[in-house]
């Protein structure tokens, strides 16, 4: 799952931001062959047989994951393949727990919907109270054909995870990212990425989440590695949200992006793989691979993920059967909701959302009666749904922490609370809409959406860290410092010793023109994280332009020492050199600059006038 | 081509129905080792349920290992030796496994689900049919742990010669009737 977070505030380069995310294709395939309808005819009726009433329901439903090398325990492509299963597939179909398909039917559809209808349930079993007779052959659709390998052909590129992780044969499910390096040199655009995580038997979903700022690679305890963990977040430091939800259960089908909306990968981008893995009686090498597909064609429509939530409310006391939660959300702008991604843990019982139109409507936007986690997905409407300005969309999800929740990792139940941990509870609903009828002379309508969505939050739980965080990050993002540094200043109260908050609001007063009131912001970020790359360039920066360049220059050398490579601390470093009058030192720091980024116009600059002054002198 | 045909209906006339070990020779694992309680854990390789529960019956199986002998037995006519050595390898399993074609012993256990065990007592008189323990509620849900252990409650009891509290108890996983 995907998370918003604080994210890191390096100034000048790019002003602080939330966001987050991850990505979208879901889909389960669907192949050609269509069920024949059930026979009504009124003379006898004829015997049911697996060729002709039970074989296109199988080709249909079944087989897409029921075959060799995919996630399904068996396959389910003959009739023999069939008949060795024929009670099971009653019980699981009468149970609705395969096909697995947990939404509620309802009037607005989505695309690649699996449920079966309830004919094809009943042709089903009565097929087997008949004795599962096979038929004539000649009845039968031919076998569904299927693409073996990369199903959109070969990838433009193909990543493997550097180290494979060692499932354990036995133990409770285990969450475990991959990070993958994307190594192109400039932008490219992504139509298409195909995950291929490995064993399918034992891989129950994946995620992919964008990460722009490198800011995963820290987790891993050796480059390459890979972390665990259930949910994470990926902190970013630009107004820059990823709007698309790259997900994989059994059975998908690489989700190609419509025209026009294609995935932008910059140089250094990380993809993160987020799966979730379930040991089955042996020892399995899981070791990941994704396919990437790349369009000439830039982006031209840009949707963006909104996160309903309302985690904070999670505090379940043990016992409690019916603990409603709930969110309500109105839209500043029409949108096209393209996509929705509900989730919550093990103690979810009904997940429920809804749309109440500007003209009272109501609208079901999903309905899940009995939440699976195993069975979490992406869901994607068959057409984009409009929901105009105005728009309330509500969460309401219901939660049962009793003992008689099967399910409940805590016995006996104790109180439950949110938060990352898969013994901790969620409450997410996923929203991917593209913003429409907008004037685009009027500014970004993704970032009216976002404000508005900050502003609900902070309205909604006051003392939200996260919430005053990410608003504070939009309102810098336009320009309002005023307003931003009030937020941050509410973030630094609510969470004294929190290093992005510190930090973020020194460069904010930075960016405001009042670098005497940052440094101790500045100096409070470093105290609590010693390793803060940005806090000692943004107090190297918040330094010079208060005339102190010696302090700046050791602040800037601090923040070389945690990145060497950086370009824009070299030239910084030179120029407060330059100023002290270590003309030499300046010299080679600028140089390094350029050796870095050719293009680096404030070395390039302060360059020239080193030289201008030098040969002045 | 015809002595062939005729020896092996003839070995059918003979009504010889046996479970056989992976080498094809005719076992009663009621009587191949006198004095112990018998388990067996009736299993099929293409049923991810009983595939989990290969460590769980290890280890209830190690723990009782100079008490009860344990058999895994295999329901499927299609499974050759082979393809069942090579699960036992793969599942890390070092417990004899047996073929029972003709659901001889699946009859005699009274077992309808895989996996499920039969407990049979030291006079070869069923305990206990049923499941292994609670951990599994439905094919795609399962509990993060078992709060009930079947199996190793009726082990306790037959071994103390006491009658076993539930004596059935039905798994959840494939049905052995399918196969038939």
């Amino acid at each position: 799952m995907l998370h918003f977070g604080p994210g890191i505030s390096p100034w000048p380069r790019s002003v602080a931001g939330t966001v987050t995310l991850l990505a979208v294709v879901s889909a389960v395939g669907r192949i050609s062959a269509r069920p024949t309808p059930p026979q009504t005819s009124s003379v006898p009726v004829p015997l049911v047989t697996y060729n002709r009433d039970i074989s296109p329901i199988i080709f249909h439903s079944c087989s897409i994951c029921h075959r060799p090398g995919e996630a399904a325990p068996f396959s389910l492509l003959t009739y023999s393949d069939v008949k060795k299963h024929a009670r099971q597939i009653v019980d699981l179909t009468q149970s609705r727990v395969m096909p697995p398909w947990l939404p509620d039917p309802q009037e607005l559809r989505f695309a690649d919907d699996l449920r079966l209808p309830d004919a094809q349930i009943d042709l089903i079993r009565r097929w087997v109270e008949q004795g599962a007779v096979e038929g004539d052959p000649a009845d039968s659709p031919p076998q569904p054909k299927f693409v073996e390998g990369w199903r959109l052909g070969e990838p433009d590129l193909v990543l493997t995870a550097e180290k494979p992780l060692i499932l354990l044969p036995q133990g409770t499910d285990t969450y475990w990212n991959f990070i993958f390096r994307v190594p192109i040199k400039e932008t490219r655009w992504v139509k298409a990425v195909e995950i291929r995580p490995g064993d399918k038997r034992y891989v129950h979903h994946a995620n992919i989440l964008v990460d722009r700022a490198g800011a995963s690679r820290k987790r891993e305890a050796q480059p390459g590695a890979g972390f665990g963990g259930m949910e994470i977040r990926i902190e970013s430091e630009v107004f820059d949200p990823d709007s698309h939800l790259l997900f994989w259960k059994p059975g998908t089908i690489p989700y190609v992006e419509p025209e026009g909306m294609a995935l932008r990968l910059d140089k250094g981008t990380d993809l993160i793989l987020n799966t979730h893995l379930q040991p089955f009686g042996k020892p399995e090498v899981i070791q990941p691979s994704i396919g990437l597909y790349f369009t000439p064609h830039a982006a031209t429509k840009v949707p963006i993920l909104l996160q309903l939530e309302n985690d904070l409310k999670l505090d379940i006391p043990p016992g409690q059967k019916d603990f409603l939660v709930s969110d309500d959300f109105t839209m500043p702008v029409d949108v096209d909701l393209m996509a929705i991604y509900p989730h919550a843990h093990y103690l979810g019982k009904d997940l429920q959302a809804f749309a109440t139109l500007p003209n009272g409507g109501k609208q079901t936007l999903i309905h899940i009666p009995q939440w699976n986690l195993n069975w979490q997905a992406v869901y994607r409407y068959a057409e984009p749904v409009r929901l105009p300005k105005g728009t309330t969309v509500s969460l309401r999800y219901v939660y049962n922490n009793s003992g008689e929740n099967p399910l409940n990792p805590n016995r006996p139940p104790a109180r439950v609370v949110g938060g990352n941990r898969s013994s901790d509870e969620m409450c997410h609903l996923w929203l991917q809409v593209l913003p429409v009828n907008f004037d685009p002379t009027q500014g970004d309508p993704r970032m009216a959406l976002q404000e508005a969505l900050a502003r609900h939050n902070v309205e909604k739980n006051p003392g939200d860290f996260e919430a005053h965080y990410n608003l504070a990050a939009m309102l810098q993002a336009k320009d309002n410092l005023d307003e931003a540094i009030r937020e941050y200043e509410l973030t630094v109260r609510l969470r004294p010793k929190d290093a992005a908050a510190n930090n973020a609001l020194g460069a904010a007063w930075v960016a405001a023109g009042h670098p005497e009131r940052a440094v101790k912001y500045l100096q409070a970020a470093q105290k609590a994280r010693q390793d803060y790359f940005e806090a000692y360039y943004n107090l190297g920066i918040a330094l010079a332009q208060q005339n102190d360049f010696e302090e700046a220059s050791q602040q800037f050398r601090l923040a070389l020492r945690l990145q060497p490579d950086d370009a824009n601390v070299e030239a910084n470093l030179g120029a407060a050199l330059a100023e002290i009058g270590r003309f030499a030192e300046a010299r080679l720091h600028l140089e390094r600059a350029l050796q870095i980024d050719p293009n680096q116009s404030l070395a390039k600059e302060n360059l020239e006038a080193l030289q201008g002054d030098v040969s002045a002198h | 081509m015809l002595i062939v045909t005729m020896l092996a209906s003839s070995s059918l006339a003979s009504g010889q129905r046996t479970a056989l070990d992976l080498a094809g020779r005719a076992v009663n694992p009621l009587t191949a080792h006198s004095g112990k309680v018998v388990v067996l854990v009736f299993l099929r390789r293409d049923c991810p349920v009983s595939s989990r529960y290969a460590p769980v019956i290890q280890q209830v199986s190690a723990r009782y290992a100079d008490r009860a002998n344990f058999w895994l037995v295999y329901p499927d006519k299609t499974e050759s030796p082979q393809v069942i050595r090579k699960y036992l390898t793969e599942y890390g399993y070092h417990l004899p496994a047996l073929r029972d074609p003709e659901h001889v012993l699946v009859k005699l256990g009274r077992v309808q689900i895989t996996p499920e065990v039969a407990v049979f007592d030291r006079n070869h008189q069923l305990a206990y049919d049923g499941r292994i323990d609670d951990w599994y509620l439905e094919l795609s849900r399962a509990r993060p742990a078992p709060t009930t252990h079947e199996l190793e409650d009726a082990i306790r009891a037959t071994l103390a010669g006491k009658p076993v509290v539930k004596s059935e108890i039905r798994g959840v996983g494939c049905y052995i009737s399918d196969l038939e």
